[in-house]
């Protein structure tokens, strides 16, 4: 039997800040305003565009661009650096005014936030005005120039495709009663979950629309095109029903960096290396864990990659027991090629309340209590106040960001 | 044209009560003054346990990010831009 249509009021709401990076860039400095500007990794010719400004999309500039591409297409266009910072802080404000309106509020990410309104007096309202309502305080109480995106609909998934339907600063509900004619104007790639290589394999299977993908039945999408429950989900999902609300468990830490000097110096490639892992270790400290698995990976001036990771039987806690690991994997290379860019990671992660106390190597606990301890100064005075001796070269190379999906 | 300076400078402040907000009014850099118009930004951020309050102004012709450090109450000028490429 199929499924019918989920015709309850819609409760979820996904509002997503328009061109985040920029548009707060924006917001902080004046002369910016109106203008072409990208957010980039880095300003040199190949650093990868992280967020263009609205001006600069209508002028047809990409996220995942180079700055190169970018001045190709608009030889004005304003490149600036990423300021966590700011950034962090203009979505705490965001998160703060959502809150007052429901306690369900999850950000995705720096930019995006789902509220669900089930069961909340806010509803009495309607979801409309209150949209109407966030945005404006939006602009009243964090900047004038910050616009959002708002999406209605009865679960995450068609929220957030309504909250993309009309950018910049649209506000559109997708319920039972147009949730066909929407999906009649959107192309496959529209959906969130649904990229080129995607798209190719619901062709090959005879779906060439979102239409198409929603009048195919539960059983051909399981069986068939999908081959897996995922298949049922996508089935649930374009009619309205939950099926996106999970626990996410963070599984690993990780921190890379672009060489703006290639090299293959191991003294200056080790340095680096322990500048990575001592951001990775205080990350691990601070969220009260210790990594069984390691892993490093390398990019070649040739653009060749290479990487390798371990499961060791010891926990590892401090930057020290990390850096060994991580060098011990590292020296394992065949060659030594030059190097553009180093990322290392640590997973199999445990709690460190469940940490295995060893027979032998009494010291071991002095060690992790030393570790906290520096961490501890750090966080007191700065970062880097007490760092390792092999990274007194390279202090602040490695630069804050946000990830893709974090906050 | 975007700077980085990190210089001491003077500032002239007012504090609004009842919108609990400190504004800029005036700068004093390298003996030449600058009349705040407009709050861009404001937020705070840590330098371990210093608290920096960090402003984003402008005087309509460029843009300054103003630091007040609340441990040893001095006012930096971190940046200047003019919003130009060049």
């Amino acid at each position: 039997m199929d499924t019918p249509l989920n015709d309850n009021a819609p409760t979820i709401m996904h509002i997503d800040l328009n061109s985040c990076f920029a548009t707060v860039e924006q917001q902080a400095h004046f002369h910016l305003r109106g203008k072409p500007i990208v957010i980039a990794a880095y300003d040199s010719p190949g650093g990868c565009i992280l967020a263009p400004s609205i001006e600069a999309k209508k002028l047809g500039i990409k996220t995942g661009m180079r700055v190169r591409e970018a001045k190709e297409i608009c030889p004005g266009v304003i490149v600036r650096d990423n300021d966590p910072a700011l950034v962090r802080d203009v979505h705490s404000k965001f998160k703060k005014i959502c809150e007052e309106y429901s306690p369900w509020v999850t950000p995705k990410s720096i930019d995006e936030v789902v509220i669900d309104f089930a069961s909340t007096p806010a509803l009495k309202i309607g979801l409309i005005n209150i949209g109407h309502e966030i945005k404006k305080r939006f602009r009243l109480e964090i900047g004038e120039w910050i616009s959002c995106n708002v999406g209605i609909s009865t679960n995450r998934f068609l929220a957030k495709l309504a909250s993309s339907l009309h950018k910049p600063d649209g506000l559109d509900v997708i319920d039972h009663g147009n949730l066909k004619k929407t999906l009649s104007t959107l192309k496959l790639t529209d959906l969130n979950g649904i990229n080129i290589r995607y798209e190719a394999r619901l062709n090959a299977a005879g779906i060439y629309s979102p239409l198409d993908l929603f009048n195919a039945k539960d059983l051909f999408l399981k069986k068939q095109v999908f081959q897996s429950i995922v298949g049922h989900y996508w089935y649930l999902k374009l009619r309205g029903y939950e099926t996106d609300i999970y626990d996410s468990k963070r599984k690993s830490f990780g921190q890379e960096y672009s060489l703006g000097k290639k090299t293959n110096d191991s003294e200056k490639l080790a340095s680096l290396i322990m500048m990575l892992t001592e951001k990775m270790g205080r990350r691990l400290r601070a969220s009260e864990k210790a990594a069984y698995g390691i892993h490093i990976g390398l990019i070649y001036s040739d653009w060749t990659f290479w990487h390798k990771g371990k499961k060791f039987t010891e926990p590892l806690y401090t930057t020290p027991e990390l850096f060994r690991k991580i060098m011990h994997i590292f020296a394992l290379q065949s060659g030594r090629k030059i190097v553009t860019k180093i990322s290392v990671s640590c997973f199999d992660l445990i709690d460190i309340k469940y940490l295995p106390l060893g027979l032998f190597d009494g010291d071991v606990e002095k060690k992790r209590k030393t570790s906290l301890a520096i961490d501890k100064i750090n966080d007191r005075y700065g970062e880097y106040v007490v760092t390792p001796a092999l990274m007194m070269k390279s202090k602040k190379t490695i630069l804050d960001r946000i990830a893709f999906g974090g906050i | 044209m975007n700077e980085k300076v990190f210089e001491k400078i003077s500032v002239i402040t007012s504090y609004n009560v009842e919108k609990n907000q400190v504004i800029p009014h005036k700068i004093r850099w390298q003996l030449r003054d600058y009349f705040i118009k407009k709050l861009s930004y404001y937020h705070k951020v840590r330098d371990g346990r210093t608290l920096l309050h960090i402003f984003d102004v402008t005087d309509g012709n460029l843009d300054f990010r103003l630091r007040f450090n609340s441990d040893d109450l001095t006012w930096m000028l971190e940046e200047i831009s003019d919003g130009y490429t060049t």
